[in-house]
């Protein structure tokens, strides 16, 4: 009786170690997800960008799909169209200019996996208002030490408005046109600051340009941007921290990046020293 | 003098025995005791089918006439061949003259020693007297009538055999059917007879009043009652869930949580009483007619302190005590914690992480994942109240004192309807009263924590307990371990890929931790307890780091990165408690209890970044969380002893929860503020049976629990059977519902790792969660060894995790859409096989378990919860040699999953700038590497006293211990921080090899 304990004790113990050695490993350190790049904005061809990630983990897989050879489709008015690549990942459709409320779903094969997108195109912005077409800002030199007598008294900020009465996310950017920058204020030591800034998008009908935004004289293009929220949702990403890798919401099933439709309308304004 | 006399009569009846002296046809003879004592007495036994060893039928003991010998008896009975009086033994004593008394002198005790003590009543003992003097007076004088179910005289003299009454003969000793149980011990003392007066009894020490052999007289009750309490020898203090088992049968019961225990059918009072503690020695208490029948005292010995190996009788001197009965119940009592090898503390939670079904890979919590479990779903009860956090010191030590404990018993699942509000299983943790007879102190010194206690009684009916510990990092602590560690230092790993490099950095814990435990006990009668528990324990974590390195990636720029990770949290815990034994059937206690447990954590980052051009930009941000949880409840338990086999168990509790979280990701924005406040109230009842000769264990119970913010009753129904098809081999099942209330929800942190914050139900983003539960079991055990084995299959809904990954809309922020539900199953199969006797004991043990969780956001299949392990291997060795304990541990795990980010990607915005995004692993795609680790310790007792002296005991230990001995990095869990695109991946590792001493002592 007690040699067949110590017997089934010993072979418990082999039966488990075996058991315990038969590890099967499962993991997925880098999965091959397209990044997806695309505005889809009336009068202009349907393009779309095709580019990978950048793994973090040095044996990150990739797929064999060649980027430049993608069967691409996007489905348009109910008919199919295949997209010619034009290389750099770079797919184009010539024979679709692209109107407002055309709505497209993107699909196509990568890494084995089906990859789809659909957007539309929203309508173009409708009575837009400017306050003012030109703004006056005093030029601003700190080099001999802060300005006596306070600080100059700011122009009333430019008021642009649109109907927004479905609350739709719009976008403004504002260009610089000159070709050479006349700063309005001493950068100091800082690079100096590109031609465009932008506004956060809103869903307001309205939006303030304010002096401090602008940073050179002369002729600016003043763009507003009716986006999706998809598109929105990317700087939503921005304006939170990075911290939690928050991703941005998109219509793109299995893979990444922004396919989205947009339409603008233009605007100008003077800045005046 | 008179107490010498007896004692050395005893020690000569001691070494007498029957004997047996020839055997001529098929009768045997026999002696009991030896000539010239007082009990001499040569009888002869006959039985038609030769079995002499059994116990299991009717006998007929026949005295004869005077000066008539047993063999003349035996040769002149013709009844002995009768076929109705197959499988009889017939008992043929003779007659040793002198009066009456003298002539039926000592035959209750030969009776008694025949019939292993009336083991199976006296419904078969029959008696047959010849002697026409005895009559029927003298019977009842010499107590014969509780010997013996019926008796005959025989007083005409023409009645020359049993023969000329064959008639009334057959009836009068006709066989009552009963069930005779299946014998599961052997009875060591089955012809080690010993006879004991009773006088000798009543003369015996007052204060033991515990006779120490077998009595042998005649019983003066048959299945009786008896009720009583369980106490340590030494502290008297009392001994929760020990078992009482009467000898050689299945009866038997566990006392509850107060010591008190209640056996409704002994078979006499002359039976043995077999009682068991895990760290005590096994005791037999014999029971004698002198015995008190109600609030009977047993004391027990704990074994650490008894150093005379004679004394312990095949005692079974296991560290962690796997229920046989109960299905999934693992039970420990702090005195034998000191064998395992620990780093710093003796710890239950540890200790239990060390058997199977309770994952061993997690250094960084003690918080018990019980079969795929989390450990918020595992009920921690600490005399009552729910203690929410358990960890100390990242989880390394649990929050439970060893000092302070008596008691701790683990169920794994199918839990009873007595608990509830948790989906897996629960701890239920009893704390010391503290020393009734004299005051004591002692004091525990590790390399990293100091430990103190004092135990005051005041009067009889007072005692107490306070207990206070708290870590520190003295000089030899760091010497030792900066000696060990040499990870501190990081080692970058740069892969220069825009935007994704990697480099790699280390980070070791450091921190302090104290509690507080103190328990007041006060017994206004004997079967009055009132207690008040009070506990409190802090923690303070800094786990800060400090980082400078040239960046990866495209970036020229250097960084530094100056990281606060401050944490403080604890619990304030009290219960009041009234017990009381209303009745020898009626037991019941009813608790107030605060509960709170407070977590503050600041984990923010000030990064300086230096570019090219010696520019520099700083930057904070961080996490910033604050959980508080309330937790007022009040409940009323019964337990109600119906008939013999049937316990009923009710009660009623009621719960007011107060949770508070709030998450910020700066100190001016508030991402989460949550306040829950709700009523949980409700009532429950189950009954207990047993069948068949206890054989059969059959628990069914049910739970119904109204929560107020769902306005919903919810109903939890139990059961739970276990059958012992043999003596050896147990086969068990339970299923339940479970629904769960206050959930600690899972934040999901790629970067910084992931946390918990306890949070109430609100019945829309955070449900009420409920798990079904399936086990069964097979278990195979003997004396020496254990074997068993048992399956598991957890159902669960509406499980709920918290992320910031995704955003459902970009339509402003509603951080309440982050919270999500899924669903999720856990499986598995245990394996543990047990020595439990022998220089060299322990355990090994294997588990092979599946969790996996759902939910729609993260996959569209399961995908391996947080906890999954699919392998776990345990083995555990104890040696004992002279006065060291030696023990040694292993355990492998596989790794747990986790997500990590996977890559980056651009898009051009269409203000022309680039922003960087990154993208993640399928939900814990990644698995860590495996965890292993091995441990060992040595330990010697100290003693105080010279050898040989009788009063020599233990005053304390000194112990060595080495953790991770051969210095294994296991990762705990890995943070990024994400650098102009590049990753900066740590690795958080667990403690490298920790050497450690303790000292303890104590005054007794």
């Amino acid at each position: 009786m007690k040699v067949d304990q110590k017997l089934i004790f010993t072979l418990s113990i082999l039966f488990l170690t075996i058991i315990a050695s038969c590890e099967k490993k499962e993991t997925i350190a880098f999965t091959d997800s397209p990044i997806i790049e695309s505005y889809i904005e009336p009068s202009s061809y349907f393009t779309v960008k095709i580019s990978r990630q950048t793994p973090f983990t040095s044996n990150g897989q990739f797929s064999d799909d060649d980027l430049n050879n993608l069967s691409l489709s996007v489905l348009y008015n109910n008919t199919t169209h295949t997209l010619i690549p034009i290389g750099d990942g770079t797919y184009i459709d010539s024979s679709i200019v692209v109107a407002a409320g055309d709505n497209y779903s993107l699909s196509f094969t990568y890494s084995s996996k089906s990859v789809s997108a659909y957007t539309y195109t929203p309508s173009k912005p409708t009575n837009i208002t400017q306050s003012v077409t030109s703004i006056t800002i005093e030029r601003l030199d700190i080099s001999g030490g802060p300005p006596s007598g306070g600080m100059p008294t700011q122009p009333d900020p430019v008021l642009i408005t649109w109907d927004n009465a479905d609350a739709s996310y719009y976008l403004i950017v504002v260009e610089n046109m000159e070709s050479t920058l006349d700063p309005i204020r001493d950068f100091g030591d800082n690079a100096p600051p590109g031609n465009l800034f932008r506004k956060a998008p809103t869903n307001a009908a309205s939006e303030e340009l304010r002096a401090m935004d602008f940073q050179y004289y002369g002729m600016h293009r003043i763009i507003i941007y009716h986006v999706l929220p998809d598109y929105a949702s990317l700087y939503e990403e921005n304006s939170t921290s990075s911290q939690n890798l928050t991703n941005p919401s998109t219509s793109i099933v299995n893979g990444y990046g922004i396919f989205t439709g947009l339409n603008s309308d233009t605007l100008f304004i003077l800045v005046n020293e | 003098m008179r107490k010498k006399y007896f004692r050395s009569v005893f020690f000569i009846l001691m070494i007498f025995g029957i004997s047996t002296t020839y055997s001529s046809f098929a009768q045997k003879s026999y002696e009991f005791n030896r000539t010239g004592n007082d009990c001499f007495i040569q009888f002869i036994c006959y039985k038609q089918d030769n079995d002499y060893e059994s116990r299991k039928h009717p006998f007929i003991f026949v005295l004869g006439k005077p000066e008539e010998t047993a063999q003349q008896m035996y040769e002149k009975d013709t009844l002995k061949n009768l076929p109705q009086f197959f499988g009889y033994m017939f008992v043929y004593v003779p007659n040793r003259g002198g009066n009456s008394k003298d002539k039926l002198y000592c035959f209750s005790a030969m009776v008694s020693n025949m019939t292993d003590h009336f083991k199976y009543g006296h419904a078969n003992l029959f008696l047959a007297v010849f002697d026409s003097e005895i009559s029927q007076a003298d019977i009842e004088l010499n107590n014969m009538n509780m010997v013996f179910k019926s008796i005959r005289l025989y007083h005409s003299q023409k009645d020359t055999s049993l023969s000329a009454t064959l008639e009334n003969v057959t009836d009068d000793f006709k066989e009552t059917i009963i069930n005779y149980d299946i014998e599961n011990e052997t009875e060591e003392d089955l012809f080690g007879t010993f006879y004991v007066d009773e006088t000798q009894v009543a003369d015996m020490d007052e204060e033991l009043a515990v006779p120490q052999k077998t009595y042998f007289g005649a019983p003066s009750a048959l299945n009786y009652t008896l009720t009583g309490v369980v106490r340590d020898k030494s502290t008297g203090e009392a001994m929760s869930f020990a078992t009482v088992h009467v000898k050689g049968t299945n009866i038997g019961t566990t006392t509850n949580a107060d010591g008190f225990f209640t056996i409704l059918k002994i078979p006499s009072d002359t039976s043995v009483l077999v009682l068991q503690n895990i760290g005590y020695t096994k005791t037999e208490v014999f029971l004698t007619p002198q015995t008190p029948k109600k609030g009977f005292i047993i004391q027990i010995k704990p074994s650490t302190n008894n150093l005379k190996a004679v004394n312990i009788i095949s005692s079974k001197e296991e560290v962690v005590l796997v229920k046989k009965e109960e299905v999934s119940v693992l039970k420990l009592t702090p005195k034998k914690l000191e064998q395992l090898p620990n780093i710093g503390e003796r710890d239950i939670m540890r200790s239990f992480q060390l058997m199977p079904g309770v994952s061993a890979s997690n250094e960084s919590s003690s918080g018990l994942y019980i079969r795929g479990g989390t450990p918020d779903q595992n009920l921690v009860l600490y005399d009552g109240f729910t203690v929410y956090q358990v960890d100390h010191l990242y989880g390394f030590f649990s929050a439970f004192n060893s000092n302070a404990l008596k008691d701790v018993q683990l169920y794994k699942g199918g839990f009873e309807s007595k608990f509830g509000g948790r989906l897996s299983s629960v701890t239920e943790i009893t704390g010391k009263d503290g020393n009734q007879n004299k005051f004591n102190i002692g004091a525990d010194i590790s390399l990293l924590s100091l430990n103190v206690f004092a135990e005051i009684p005041v009067g009889k009916k007072f005692s107490s307990i306070i207990t206070f510990r708290k870590s520190y990092k003295g000089f030899l602590y760091n010497k030792i371990f900066d000696k060990f560690n040499s990870t501190n230092s990081s080692t970058p790993a740069a892969q220069p890929t825009r935007p994704g490099g990697m480099a790699q950095q280390e980070v070791e814990a450091t921190s302090y931790f104290y509690d507080l435990n103190g328990k007041f006990t006060y017994r206004p009668t004997s079967k009055d307890i009132i207690s008040l528990s009070i506990f409190n324990g802090n923690d303070k974590l800094d786990n800060s780091t400090s980082f400078d390195a040239p960046s990866f990636g495209n970036s020229s720029a250097n960084f530094s990165n100056n990281s606060t990770d401050l944490t403080n949290y604890g619990n304030v815990g009290t219960s009041l408690k009234h017990s009381r034994k209303w009745s020898d059937k009626l037991y019941g206690n009813t608790l107030l209890s605060f509960s709170n447990y407070f977590s503050k954590r600041d984990r923010s980052n000030e990064r300086t970044v230096t570019n090219s051009s010696g520019e520099t930009t700083t930057n904070n941000n961080g996490v910033f969380e604050n959980n508080n949880l309330k937790d007022y409840s009040i409940k009323s338990d019964y337990t109600y002893d119906l008939l013999n086999f049937t316990q009923l168990q009710f009660g009623g509790f009621g719960t007011i929860y107060d949770i508070k979280y709030s998450y910020a990701q700066n100190d001016t924005s508030t991402v989460l503020d949550k306040k829950n406040k709700a009523n949980l109230s409700g009532v429950y009842f189950q009954t207990k049976i047993k069948l068949l000769k206890d054989r059969i264990l059959f628990l069914l119970g049910i739970r119904a629990s109204y929560f107020e913010t769902t306005k919903q009753v919810y109903y939890e129904p139990r059961a739970s059977l276990s059958i012992n098809l043999t003596d050896k081999l147990t086969l068990k099942g339970a299923t339940g519902k479970y629904y769960q209330f206050a959930n600690r929800v899972t934040r999901e942190d790629i970067l910084t790792g992931s946390k918990d914050f306890w949070l109430l139900s609100d019945g829309t983003n955070v449900q009420v969660s409920s798990s079904i539960q399936y086990i069964t079991g097979l278990s195979y055990e003997t004396n020496s060894s254990l074997f068993s084995a048992e399956a598991y299959y957890k159902k669960i809904e509406n499980l709920t995790e918290y992320s910031l990954r995704f955003n459902p809309s970009p339509e402003g922020v509603t951080y309440d859409e982050n919270f999500f539900t899924g669903y999720g199953y856990a499986r598995g199969i245990e394996f543990l096989a047990q020595r439990k006797v022998g220089k060299i004991n322990g355990w090994v043990s294997y588990t092979l378990g599946e969790a996996r969780n759902h939910f729609d956001i993260y996959s569209d299949s399961y995908f391996a919860a947080n906890q999954d392990v699919t392998h776990e291997f345990k083995i555990v060795a104890l040696y004992e040699w002279r006065r060291w304990n030696f023990s040694a541990t292993w355990v492998y795990a596989t790794g747990r999953p986790y997500t990590a980010p996977s890559g980056a990607y651009e898009v051009e915005l269409l203000d022309g700038t680039i922003q960087d995004f990154f993208t993640v692993t399928t939900k814990n795609g990644l698995r860590l590497p495996d965890y292993h680790r091995a441990d060992i310790s040595a330990n010697f007792k100290l003693l105080k006293g010279e050898k040989g002296d009788k009063k020599r005991r233990e005053i304390g230990y000194i112990g060595f211990s080495l953790f991770n001995l051969y210095n294994r990095t296991n990762v705990w869990y890995k943070t990024y921080t994400i650098e102009d695109g590049s990753i900066l991946e740590t690795n958080v590792n667990n403690f490298g090899i920790t050497p450690n001493v303790t000292l303890s002592l104590k005054l007794r």
